[in-house]
């Protein structure tokens, strides 16, 4: 018993509530934004211009989608091209440089409220923490969309000449589950 | 495998991997669909699956989910769409390599949006290359095929 109780005493209480402490919270999400804040990501991941970019390509940074994209307040291209018209729906190994990637899933721009382009660590991490602007995810749904998700998926594989995010979709999905246990952290909180 | 094109059943024997523009054209003959890079970068292989505009170069035959449709299901020289009638109109063709995506294109986005803007019609076939420039024709003509298919 009084082993017991000199354990209690050294343990930090984060660990006693079973809840990371903020600090590892923190650290989780600069890698949860390392990928968020990545080419890969905010090149569709843009706001209501629904300009998709085509950085991490070899080309300059701000190179905005050839073919003078536009995915419209749809999201989805309906008012001009669909994105599908291109982005086959179909699981594919995306092997071929410069072709338009497919995915097992229908091809679309993120929310507007998701625009991650230009955003800070802090406004991203208020946003994603919100269901209200997080697309609805609640609690540990975000990483669970993490897991699943074709789009997030295709991001850390993109496959031929494209750049990866960085690390890998369970990784993401584990600091994700980190950052929600700490009680979703932000550097932006006082 | 089956595939429904401009309203009648053809069985193919080919791989899954074949890209359903060479089973047009190949295997089935229908030579209007053409191969310009391959990669979804020109939009000259354009046809419509379930009326959606779709790059055929870059669909595995194996992934097509629906009715293919290519510009000799569109209309005939009798009773032409009224997006082919428009480009006789406006005798948009120059050497007309391109011509037959740019129509299935157009066709598709009317579909979409009946009473597009200019900006959005440049949007739209922004994606469907010309190398002889007929750009303002192909605009032209949309105009006129959207008037008519409005009832104006």
């Amino acid at each position: 018993m009084n082993r017991l109780v000199s354990l209690l005493f050294v343990l930090p209480a984060g660990v006693l509530a079973q809840e990371p402490p903020v600090a590892e919270g923190l650290a989780a999400w600069s890698r949860i934004y390392e990928v968020a804040s990545h080419p890969r990501c905010t090149n569709c991941h843009v706001g209501d211009s629904g300009r998709p970019a085509w950085a991490a390509l070899g080309y300059d940074p701000k190179w905005l989608h050839g073919m003078n994209v536009q995915a419209g307040d749809s999201r989805i291209g309906a008012e001009t091209v669909l994105c599908q018209t291109c982005h086959i729906t179909a699981a594919s190994d995306n092997a071929t440089p410069h072709a338009a990637p497919q995915i097992d899933d229908a091809w679309r721009l993120p929310p507007v409220a998701l625009d991650w382009r230009d955003k800070t660590s802090g406004e991203i991490c208020i946003q994603m923490r919100n269901p209200e602007t997080n697309n609805g995810f609640e609690g540990q749904e975000l990483a669970a969309h993490v897991r699943e998700s074709a789009f997030v998926n295709w991001g850390f594989e993109p496959g031929g000449n494209r750049v990866p995010a960085p690390g890998t979709a369970e990784e993401l999905a584990r600091d994700i589950e980190v950052w929600i246990a700490a009680g979703t952290p932000c550097t932006a909180d006082p | 495998m089956k595939l429904m094109v401009n309203g009648r059943e053809h069985e193919v024997d080919v791989e899954d991997d074949m890209p359903l523009l060479w089973v047009l054209r190949d295997e089935l003959g229908f030579t209007s669909v053409k191969y310009g890079c391959g990669i979804a970068q020109c939009g000259a292989c354009t046809v419509q699956v379930d009326g959606i505009a779709v790059r055929s170069c870059q669909l595995a035959v194996g992934d097509l989910d629906g009715d293919v449709t290519t510009i000799e299901g569109l209309g005939t020289p009798e009773a032409m769409h009224a997006v082919q009638q428009a480009w006789v109109d406006h005798q948009v063709a120059q050497c007309g390599y391109c011509q037959s995506g740019q129509m299935m294109q157009a066709t598709s986005f009317l579909v979409l949006n009946g009473t597009p803007s200019d900006d959005q019609i440049d949007a739209a076939m922004s994606g469907n290359l010309c190398r002889c420039g007929t750009y303002p024709r192909i605009r032209a003509a949309i105009k006129t095929a959207a008037a008519k298919l409005q009832g104006a």
